[in-house]
């Protein structure tokens, strides 16, 4: 097993809401004591319906957010504590490509200008010569021609973009790759192409990713592991095929019947098995297990106890406090 | 055979017989959707033809710009104002097509109902849920406000909504996305169409919220016959609920069939390149994704002959310069000059 790249432990981010109730605001738990270690070479999936918290963990990683509580620790260094200006160079190594490609590229700089950018503040030693090298290199890598350089963002459909985002993010070989939905914009035929891309780009250069999606087809092609989340607390952590082939979690089971097979023998059967209910809201989370109000298998006991997250098996963790009766017995 | 998640271990249920005998609702006929723009005309839809029969439901995939919307708009006379329409739509029977906007509105809402992605930019905002529902019951039937009221409760129970009577006082945006849409359903089952066309109606859902909508409307196909038209760009989505399916592709039908046909023995190398290129979530992580090269097709400069050419692999020369007819076969149609072959069906 690899070494950690990166550990979260305990990490919370709480935004303030709306006005003022008894003098003190009302605080949105987005993201609530989630444990994490990210290892070096990996790619993690991270899942769950929209609100769950996605984003704000991934940009928490960054530093885009500060959390309110626990610690990030970047290669044994503790980061939620440093200013912006000793965060910098840690910047280097930590990348993200966010969901809208052309959104994300700025409309008045050129291909060339955008993907060097990142290069001009963290590689200052590089001369414009070797700048343009390091560009075409890693536009050929992420299949594009070399001669867009002196093109526009509003020149390229949504999946080149998106290899242009990619590109950018990866002009300095960063150790963590973030993608926030990096697919989810693009027509089916280039969600594909996208996937594919990513794990070239791993295997060539064996970054690790944090990959955000809703899409769990796409997660289980390109994920080692994934992350399931509820409410922003962790519900379940597994390898790949484990998670979806058996998974512990009501939750994880609930979100997996409800994806669609695109094969009209399995498919109708599986219209009426996905979960019933909507979020609840973040303001006001259940007590007890805050899954239970959705859960096929609660009982009065989860309105009381809050389940621990903890490994059910090696490298398997759940937080349900019926996981193991309600575990699909005669399964592999 | 890939495993299958625990989760879907059940019984295999069938979809509905297919309903080749029944009556058609819609009969299109060479549907053609022009936009004159300073640059040119757009060609956005042509020589689509397509007929849904009572109690059936027609998925329409494709990509984007592949001409889905816009086909469905122009029968219900809502294209933008640069629009040019050519071919005939015939839905019971009478044309829609040129039809006066009184006219239409008297069949639109009523017997034929349409809902979108966006259930915001279909519902009034300043309106409050029951007033919506009730609307198009006062404005079609005669109905007092009071039983308009009464079946406005009604339909929201219908279509699952939960707390429905405190609902009815309540504006679109203190409604939840899944809520929203159900909202937007009730309002298009109001005067029991006999056809819903329902536009990317869970898009912009989460899967969950997404499943639970796809039962809504199969419950609502099977127990009230309403024929149905789905347009997606999600394969799982139709392989559900429809009977059978249209795949469009550069803003023509380039394969109709059964949902099993279509789906499972494809005729043209377009549809086989898209259900391979879509992961799907039964299959495991070390499953191949085959990818289609290139991007849909800009309407504005459609390659000549087969559009799909510049991205076919089975794509020979006559595929550049001849465009291949729908031709029909054991009562499936694609239009391909170098098909796939599959056998004797089984
Ligand atoms: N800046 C903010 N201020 C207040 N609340 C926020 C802020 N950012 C996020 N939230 C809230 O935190 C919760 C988690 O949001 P987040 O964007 O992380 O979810 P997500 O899982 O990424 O969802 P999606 O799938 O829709 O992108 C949501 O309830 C959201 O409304
Ligand atoms: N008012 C308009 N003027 C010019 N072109 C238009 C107009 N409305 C639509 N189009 C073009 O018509 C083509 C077909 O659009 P349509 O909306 O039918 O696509 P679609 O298959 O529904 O795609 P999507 O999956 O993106 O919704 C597109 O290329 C679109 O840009
Ligand atoms: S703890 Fe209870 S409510 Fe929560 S997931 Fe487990 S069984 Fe369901
Ligand atoms: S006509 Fe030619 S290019 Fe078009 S789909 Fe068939 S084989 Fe491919
Ligand atoms: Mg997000
Ligand atoms: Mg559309």
């Amino acid at each position: 097993m690899s070494d950690s790249l990166l550990t979260l432990r305990g990490l919370s981010v709480w935004f303030p809401i709306g006005d003022r109730l008894f003098g003190r605001k009302p605080m949105l738990h987005a993201v609530e004591g989630v444990d994490l270690d990210l290892r070096a070479g990996e790619a993690l999936g991270i899942v769950g319906e929209s609100g769950c918290g996605k984003s704000t963990l991934a940009r928490a990683v960054l530093q885009l957010v500060r959390p309110t509580h626990g610690q990030v620790v970047w290669m044994g260094r503790r980061i939620e504590e440093l200013s912006l200006g000793e965060l910098r160079p840690l910047r280097r190594d930590l990348q993200i490509v966010f969901q809208d490609p052309l959104a994300s590229l700025n409309p008045r700089l050129t291909i060339g200008e955008i993907v060097a950018e990142p290069l001009r503040v963290h590689r200052p030693e590089l001369d414009s010569a070797g700048r343009k090298r390091e560009v075409a290199d890693i536009l050929g890598r992420v299949g594009l021609s070399a001669d867009i350089i002196n093109r526009y963002p509003h020149e390229f459909s949504g999946g080149q973009c998106q290899r242009i985002g990619i590109a950018r993010a990866m002009v300095l070989r960063p150790k963590l790759l973030i993608c926030d939905e990096p697919v989810s914009a693009l027509d089916v035929s280039i969600q594909a192409q996208i996937v594919n891309l990513l794990k070239e780009l791993k295997r060539d250069f064996g970054m690790t990713i944090l990959f955000v999606s809703h899409n769990l087809a796409v997660v289980r092609r390109l994920c080692e592991r994934v992350l399931v989340l509820y409410l922003g607390r962790t519900m379940e952590l597994a390898p790949t095929d484990e998670l979806y082939e058996r998974p512990l979690h009501p939750y994880t089971r609930g979100l997996l019947a409800a994806v669609p097979i695109p094969d009209p023998d399995v498919q109708p059967a599986r219209l009426g098995t996905s979960l019933g209910g909507e979020l609840p809201s973040p303001l006001s989370p259940p007590s007890g297990c805050v899954f239970r109000t959705r859960c096929p298998d609660a009982t009065a006991q989860c309105e009381r106890e809050v389940p621990v997250f903890k490994a059910a098996e090696p490298d398997h963790h759940v937080a349900c406090l019926r996981w193991h009766e309600l575990r699909p017995q005669n399964r592999r | 055979m890939p495993s299958t998640p625990a989760t879907a271990d059940l019984p295999a249920a069938g979809h509905s017989p297919m309903t080749t005998t029944a009556a058609p609702v819609l009969e299109i006929e060479d549907l053609s959707v022009r936009f004159a723009t300073p640059d040119g005309e757009i060609p956005a839809v042509n020589d689509f033809s397509l007929t849904i029969r009572a109690g059936e439901c027609i998925g329409v995939v494709g990509e984007s710009g592949a001409g889905k919307s816009q086909s469905f708009l122009a029968v219900m006379g809502l294209l933008a104002s640069n629009a040019r329409v050519a071919g005939r739509a015939r839905f019971e029977g009478r044309e829609l097509l040129g039809r006066p906007a009184e006219e239409l509105n008297q069949v639109r809402g009523s017997r034929l109902s349409m809902i979108f992605q966006d259930p915001m930019t279909s519902l009034t905002p300043h309106m409050r849920v029951g007033e919506q529902i009730s609307e198009s019951l006062l404005r079609h039937t005669s109905t007092t406000p009071a039983q308009a009221r009464a079946r406005a409760l009604a339909l929201l129970n219908r279509v699952h909504v939960t707390d429905a009577e405190r609902r009815l006082d309540q504006y679109p945006h203190e409604l939840s996305g899944g809520m929203r849409q159900r909202v937007m359903i009730a309002v298009a089952l109001a005067c029991d169409p006999v056809m819903l066309i329902a536009d990317e109606p869970t898009t912009a859902l989460d899967v969950t919220i997404q499943a639970q909508i796809l039962q809504l409307l199969a419950e609502l196909k099977r127990e009230q016959g309403m024929a149905m038209v789905l347009v997606t760009h999600d394969l799982g989505v139709v392989a559900g609920i429809a009977d059978r399916v249209a795949v469009m592709y550069g803003g023509r039908l380039v394969e109709l069939g059964t949902v099993r046909q279509v789906l499972k023995m494809p005729h043209h190398p377009y549809t086989q390149a898209l259900l391979r290129s879509m992961p799907r979530v039964d299959e495991p992580a070390d499953a191949p994704l085959v990818t289609i090269q290139g991007q849909p097709p800009n309407p504005r400069r459609l390659p000549p002959g087969c559009a799909f050419h510049p991205r076919c692999e089975q794509a020979q020369e006559r595929c550049r310069s001849e465009r291949p007819p729908l031709v029909e076969r054991d009562g499936a149609r694609f239009a391909c000059h170098f098909p796939i072959e599959w056998g004797a069906p089984a």
